[in-house]
Protein backbone atom coordinates (compact mmCIF):
# COMPACT_ATOMS: atom_id res chain seq x y z
CA UNK A 1 0.00 0.00 0.00
CA UNK A 2 1.09 3.53 -0.75
CA UNK A 3 -0.42 6.76 -1.07
CA UNK A 4 0.89 9.67 -2.92
CA UNK A 5 0.83 13.68 -2.76
CA UNK A 6 1.94 15.89 -5.78
CA UNK A 7 1.75 19.93 -4.89
CA UNK A 8 3.01 22.44 -6.85
CA UNK A 9 2.84 25.80 -5.01
CA UNK A 10 4.61 29.21 -6.13
CA UNK A 11 7.63 30.39 -3.92
CA UNK A 12 5.81 32.31 -1.15
CA UNK A 13 6.11 31.90 2.63
CA UNK A 14 2.17 31.96 2.90
CA UNK A 15 1.75 28.83 0.68
CA UNK A 16 3.63 26.99 2.77
CA UNK A 17 1.12 26.22 5.76
CA UNK A 18 -1.66 24.83 3.00
CA UNK A 19 1.42 22.55 1.84
CA UNK A 20 1.30 21.55 5.75
CA UNK A 21 -2.07 21.02 5.84
CA UNK A 22 -2.44 18.94 3.22
CA UNK A 23 0.20 16.82 4.18
CA UNK A 24 -1.04 16.14 7.77
CA UNK A 25 -4.23 15.43 6.06
CA UNK A 26 -1.80 12.76 4.34
CA UNK A 27 -0.53 11.26 7.59
CA UNK A 28 -4.13 10.98 9.53
CA UNK A 29 -5.44 8.85 6.23
CA UNK A 30 -1.80 6.55 6.63
CA UNK A 31 -2.03 6.68 10.40
CA UNK A 32 1.54 8.02 10.80
CA UNK A 33 2.18 8.51 14.59
CA UNK A 34 2.56 12.13 16.19
CA UNK A 35 6.56 12.46 16.12
CA UNK A 36 6.74 11.09 12.15
CA UNK A 37 3.83 13.55 11.27
CA UNK A 38 5.60 16.44 13.05
CA UNK A 39 9.38 15.02 11.71
CA UNK A 40 7.64 15.22 8.09
CA UNK A 41 5.88 18.75 8.24
CA UNK A 42 9.08 20.81 9.95
CA UNK A 43 11.40 19.11 7.39
CA UNK A 44 9.47 20.10 4.33
CA UNK A 45 8.70 23.65 5.88
CA UNK A 46 12.54 24.20 6.65
CA UNK A 47 13.38 23.18 3.05
CA UNK A 48 10.61 24.80 1.35
CA UNK A 49 11.52 28.11 3.40
CA UNK A 50 15.05 27.89 2.37
CA UNK A 51 14.14 27.20 -1.47
CA UNK A 52 11.98 30.77 -1.11
CA UNK A 53 14.59 32.84 1.18
CA UNK A 54 17.57 31.95 -0.62
CA UNK A 55 16.47 30.68 -4.32
CA UNK A 56 16.69 34.18 -5.59
CA UNK A 57 13.71 35.27 -7.72
CA UNK A 58 11.05 37.61 -6.49
CA UNK A 59 8.37 35.88 -4.58
CA UNK A 60 5.33 34.01 -6.43
CA UNK A 61 8.15 34.06 -9.62
CA UNK A 62 8.33 30.30 -10.23
CA UNK A 63 6.87 27.29 -8.44
CA UNK A 64 8.21 24.84 -6.11
CA UNK A 65 7.20 21.08 -6.47
CA UNK A 66 6.41 18.53 -3.61
CA UNK A 67 5.81 15.19 -3.94
CA UNK A 68 5.52 13.03 -0.56
CA UNK A 69 5.14 8.80 -1.20
CA UNK A 70 3.47 7.25 1.57
CA UNK A 71 4.06 3.46 1.73
CA UNK A 72 3.93 0.98 5.00
CA UNK A 73 7.67 1.39 6.22
CA UNK A 74 8.75 4.78 5.53
CA UNK A 75 7.52 8.19 4.04
CA UNK A 76 9.55 10.24 0.87
CA UNK A 77 9.77 13.78 0.43
CA UNK A 78 10.90 15.31 -2.85
CA UNK A 79 11.37 19.07 -3.03
CA UNK A 80 12.22 20.62 -6.66
CA UNK A 81 12.64 23.83 -7.86
CA UNK A 82 14.16 25.89 -10.30
CA UNK A 83 16.10 28.82 -8.07
CA UNK A 84 19.87 29.08 -8.14
CA UNK A 85 22.13 25.99 -7.01
CA UNK A 86 22.01 25.38 -3.10
CA UNK A 87 23.10 21.96 -1.07
CA UNK A 88 21.38 22.87 1.79
CA UNK A 89 22.63 19.82 3.74
CA UNK A 90 26.26 21.14 2.74
CA UNK A 91 26.08 25.04 2.20
CA UNK A 92 24.05 26.10 4.84
CA UNK A 93 25.97 26.95 8.39
CA UNK A 94 26.63 24.47 11.06
CA UNK A 95 24.94 26.27 14.49
CA UNK A 96 26.54 26.07 17.48
CA UNK A 97 24.61 23.95 19.44
CA UNK A 98 26.63 24.45 22.83
CA UNK A 99 26.64 28.53 22.43
CA UNK A 100 25.45 30.39 25.50
CA UNK A 101 22.08 32.28 24.90
CA UNK A 102 23.82 36.08 24.23
CA UNK A 103 26.02 34.43 21.67
CA UNK A 104 23.77 32.03 19.94
CA UNK A 105 23.34 32.59 16.24
CA UNK A 106 20.15 31.05 14.44
CA UNK A 107 21.61 30.28 11.02
CA UNK A 108 21.20 27.00 10.26
CA UNK A 109 19.05 25.38 12.63
CA UNK A 110 16.68 24.52 9.62
CA UNK A 111 18.92 22.57 8.10
CA UNK A 112 20.17 20.68 11.44
CA UNK A 113 16.45 19.92 12.19
CA UNK A 114 16.11 17.76 9.28
CA UNK A 115 19.72 16.05 9.42
CA UNK A 116 18.76 14.73 12.97
CA UNK A 117 15.05 13.90 11.94
CA UNK A 118 15.34 12.32 9.01
CA UNK A 119 16.65 9.12 8.21
CA UNK A 120 18.01 9.71 5.04
CA UNK A 121 19.01 13.30 3.14
CA UNK A 122 20.44 14.06 -0.54
CA UNK A 123 20.48 16.77 -2.31
CA UNK A 124 21.02 16.92 -6.34
CA UNK A 125 21.37 19.31 -8.96
CA UNK A 126 19.52 18.14 -12.48
CA UNK A 127 18.45 19.98 -15.64
CA UNK A 128 19.15 23.40 -13.50
CA UNK A 129 17.29 22.30 -10.89
CA UNK A 130 17.84 21.86 -7.08
CA UNK A 131 16.28 18.41 -5.91
CA UNK A 132 16.12 17.57 -2.19
CA UNK A 133 15.16 14.19 -1.10
CA UNK A 134 14.00 13.46 2.50
CA UNK A 135 13.08 9.60 3.68
CA UNK A 136 11.78 9.03 7.64
CA UNK A 137 10.77 5.71 8.14
CA UNK A 138 7.54 4.92 10.40
CA UNK A 139 9.32 2.98 12.79
CA UNK B 1 -1.47 31.38 16.61
CA UNK B 2 -2.46 33.36 19.43
CA UNK B 3 -0.36 34.54 22.50
CA UNK B 4 -2.37 35.52 25.59
CA UNK B 5 -0.92 37.13 28.76
CA UNK B 6 -1.36 37.00 32.88
CA UNK B 7 0.52 38.93 35.27
CA UNK B 8 1.60 37.08 38.44
CA UNK B 9 3.10 40.05 40.05
CA UNK B 10 6.07 40.97 38.09
CA UNK B 11 5.97 37.83 36.81
CA UNK B 12 4.26 37.58 32.94
CA UNK B 13 2.86 34.95 31.91
CA UNK B 14 2.44 34.02 28.06
CA UNK B 15 0.86 31.78 26.86
CA UNK B 16 0.91 30.30 23.30
CA UNK B 17 -1.57 28.74 21.28
CA UNK B 18 -1.75 27.29 17.90
CA UNK B 19 1.07 26.84 15.28
CA UNK B 20 4.23 29.31 14.85
CA UNK B 21 6.14 28.56 11.18
CA UNK B 22 7.74 30.73 8.86
CA UNK B 23 4.63 32.35 8.01
CA UNK B 24 4.05 33.65 11.09
CA UNK B 25 6.58 34.07 13.22
CA UNK B 26 6.94 37.59 12.43
CA UNK B 27 3.87 38.30 14.31
CA UNK B 28 4.69 35.95 17.40
CA UNK B 29 7.82 38.31 17.58
CA UNK B 30 5.30 41.22 17.57
CA UNK B 31 3.04 39.77 20.05
CA UNK B 32 5.40 38.06 22.46
CA UNK B 33 7.88 41.47 22.46
CA UNK B 34 4.61 43.88 22.96
CA UNK B 35 3.93 41.51 25.84
CA UNK B 36 6.64 41.94 27.76
CA UNK B 37 6.78 45.62 29.50
CA UNK B 38 9.56 47.60 31.45
CA UNK B 39 8.48 46.62 34.68
CA UNK B 40 8.66 42.81 34.46
CA UNK B 41 10.93 41.15 36.28
CA UNK B 42 10.65 37.34 34.58
CA UNK B 43 9.08 35.97 32.04
CA UNK B 44 7.65 32.52 31.95
CA UNK B 45 6.46 31.61 28.44
CA UNK B 46 3.83 28.81 28.41
CA UNK B 47 3.80 26.73 25.52
CA UNK B 48 1.16 23.83 26.81
CA UNK B 49 -0.92 24.77 23.80
CA UNK B 50 1.69 25.01 20.91
CA UNK B 51 1.06 22.52 18.91
CA UNK B 52 4.58 23.28 16.06
CA UNK B 53 6.82 25.30 16.05
CA UNK B 54 10.04 25.34 13.33
CA UNK B 55 13.35 26.95 13.03
CA UNK B 56 11.27 30.50 12.73
CA UNK B 57 9.31 30.20 16.03
CA UNK B 58 13.10 28.89 17.78
CA UNK B 59 14.50 32.25 16.01
CA UNK B 60 11.98 34.28 18.05
CA UNK B 61 12.04 32.38 21.23
CA UNK B 62 16.22 32.91 21.17
CA UNK B 63 15.45 36.50 20.22
CA UNK B 64 13.39 37.59 23.06
CA UNK B 65 15.39 35.77 25.64
CA UNK B 66 18.74 38.04 24.16
CA UNK B 67 16.80 40.80 24.92
CA UNK B 68 15.90 39.77 28.09
CA UNK B 69 18.82 38.86 28.85
CA UNK B 70 20.30 42.64 28.47
CA UNK B 71 18.08 43.97 30.72
CA UNK B 72 18.77 41.36 33.39
CA UNK B 73 15.16 39.55 33.30
CA UNK B 74 14.80 36.27 33.69
CA UNK B 75 13.10 33.59 30.57
CA UNK B 76 11.53 30.46 31.57
CA UNK B 77 9.65 28.02 29.36
CA UNK B 78 6.72 25.22 30.54
CA UNK B 79 4.55 22.64 29.68
CA UNK B 80 6.25 21.96 25.85
CA UNK B 81 4.16 18.78 24.43
CA UNK B 82 6.66 16.00 23.65
CA UNK B 83 7.23 16.68 19.66
CA UNK B 84 7.72 20.33 20.85
CA UNK B 85 10.35 19.27 23.38
CA UNK B 86 12.19 17.44 20.56
CA UNK B 87 12.50 20.54 18.63
CA UNK B 88 14.35 22.65 21.58
CA UNK B 89 16.35 19.80 22.76
CA UNK B 90 17.73 19.20 18.94
CA UNK B 91 18.48 22.75 18.73
CA UNK B 92 20.43 23.06 22.23
CA UNK B 93 17.92 25.82 23.50
CA UNK B 94 17.28 23.33 26.63
CA UNK B 95 20.71 23.78 27.57
CA UNK B 96 20.33 27.46 27.33
CA UNK B 97 16.43 28.51 28.44
CA UNK B 98 15.60 26.90 31.36
CA UNK B 99 12.07 24.87 31.26
CA UNK B 100 10.08 23.56 33.37
CA UNK B 101 7.13 20.83 33.41
CA UNK B 102 4.26 22.82 34.45
CA UNK B 103 3.52 26.53 34.89
CA UNK B 104 3.23 25.87 38.54
CA UNK B 105 7.11 24.69 38.45
CA UNK B 106 7.62 27.85 36.28
CA UNK B 107 6.18 30.43 38.73
CA UNK B 108 7.50 28.95 41.49
CA UNK B 109 10.92 29.41 40.26
CA UNK B 110 10.64 32.57 38.90
CA UNK B 111 9.03 34.18 42.24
Amino acid sequence: MSANLQLRVPNRIEELPGVSEAVEALGREEGWTQDVTYAIVLGLEEVATNVVRHGGGEPGSSEIEIEVTSSDDEVRIEVRDSGKAFDPFHEAPEPDLDAEVQDRQIGGLGVHFVKVLMDETSYSREGGRNHVSMVKRRS
Amino acid sequence: MNVQVDHHDKVLVARVEGRVDSSNSQDFERQLQGAIGEDVQAVVVDLGQLAYISSAGLRVVLLVAKTLGQRNVSISLCALSDPVQSVFEISGFNRIIQIYDTQADALAAAG
